[in-house]
């Protein structure tokens, strides 16, 4: 994925009503109009945001030219989620190996107790 | 800060909540504090399983700066770098953190195959809490984008976004 395609998804998703578009296109699809009733806004307004919404590829629009039911992509929310694993799996995994290193320490320091003790 | 509040404008509004992970480890805390800061032990641990830790530099004071670098088994180097700004032994570090060059510059992510919009800076706090020896270990990795959208998938919206959820593992 080009990083500039990250960068649109970024920009779709930093508006509180684009995030509830999408939150609502989670339960399956839905026209303009339904789109449009729970926000107090006109329908060129929601329409501006499903355009971006578009663009970013998070979101595509059915062909029939009356009620074009928007549906949502998983897929650039897909790379923008694995971000947030990548980091996730590189703690992890650190302290996996942390974990490792301390159980480490602390036998080396048992048997050098041990051996202070011999003399 | 100053630098990554102009960068990352775009990144700081849908970034909310931190990354947090709890670990316990059986060891006292002095001895994970340790660890955390001191390079020998650092570089015994840091990066993912299969990675090396070639460089470590620690500069442990309020300001000082710190710099990592991680290798990936196929040779890939990762560099990271951070200052300081709160030290409290043996109960809190927090750092910020930098993508870096070997140099020790901060560099943007896109160097690294990120999008333009990642944030110059991120910041890490780490506290340790000892309880009968066992050290409980918290660290919140904050100003990672996106974080409105993990948030939103690890809350599982409703059933129907159970799918989408599986996707996202």
């Amino acid at each position: 994925m080009p990083t500039d395609q990250l960068s649109t998804t970024f920009a779709a998703l930093a508006d509180p009503t684009r995030r509830a578009i999408l939150a609502r296109l989670a339960s399956g699809e839905a026209s303009v109009m339904k789109l449009a009733e729970p926000f107090n806004m006109t329908l060129p307004a929601i329409s501006k945001h499903l355009k971006v919404l578009e663009r970013a590829g998070l979101i595509t629009r059915g062909r029939d030219a009356q009620w074009r039911p928007c549906k949502l992509e998983v897929g650039p929310l897909k790379d923008v989620a694995d971000w947030v694993n990548h980091y996730r799996r590189f703690w992890e995994e650190s302290f996996d190996r942390l974990d490792e290193y301390l159980r480490e320490l602390k036998t080396k320091e048992k048997q050098n107790d041990r051996k202070q003790h011999k003399k | 800060m100053t630098v990554s509040s102009t960068k990352s404008n775009v990144a700081a509004n849908t970034a909310t909540p931190d990354l947090v992970i709890t670990r316990f480890f059986d060891a006292p805390r002095e001895l994970v504090w340790k660890v955390w800061t001191e390079p020998e032990h650092l570089m015994r641990w840091w990066g993912p399983k299969d990675f090396t830790s070639p460089v470590c530099k620690i500069d442990l004071r309020v300001g000082g700066k710190y710099l990592y670098c991680m290798r990936s088994p196929e040779g890939q180097e990762f560099w990271s770098t951070g200052v300081y700004r709160e030290i409290v032994p043996p109960e809190r570090l927090v750092v910020t953190d930098s993508f870096a060059d070997k140099d020790g510059n901060v560099v943007p992510a896109s160097d690294y195959g990120l999008g333009d919009d990642f944030p110059l800076e991120l910041q890490v706090t780490v506290t340790f809490e000892e309880h009968q020896g066992k050290t409980k270990m918290t660290l919140h990795h904050s100003g990672i984008p996106a974080g409105e959208i993990r948030e939103m998938t690890e809350a599982g919206w409703n059933q129907s976004f159970d799918k989408l959820g599986e996707s996202l593992k």
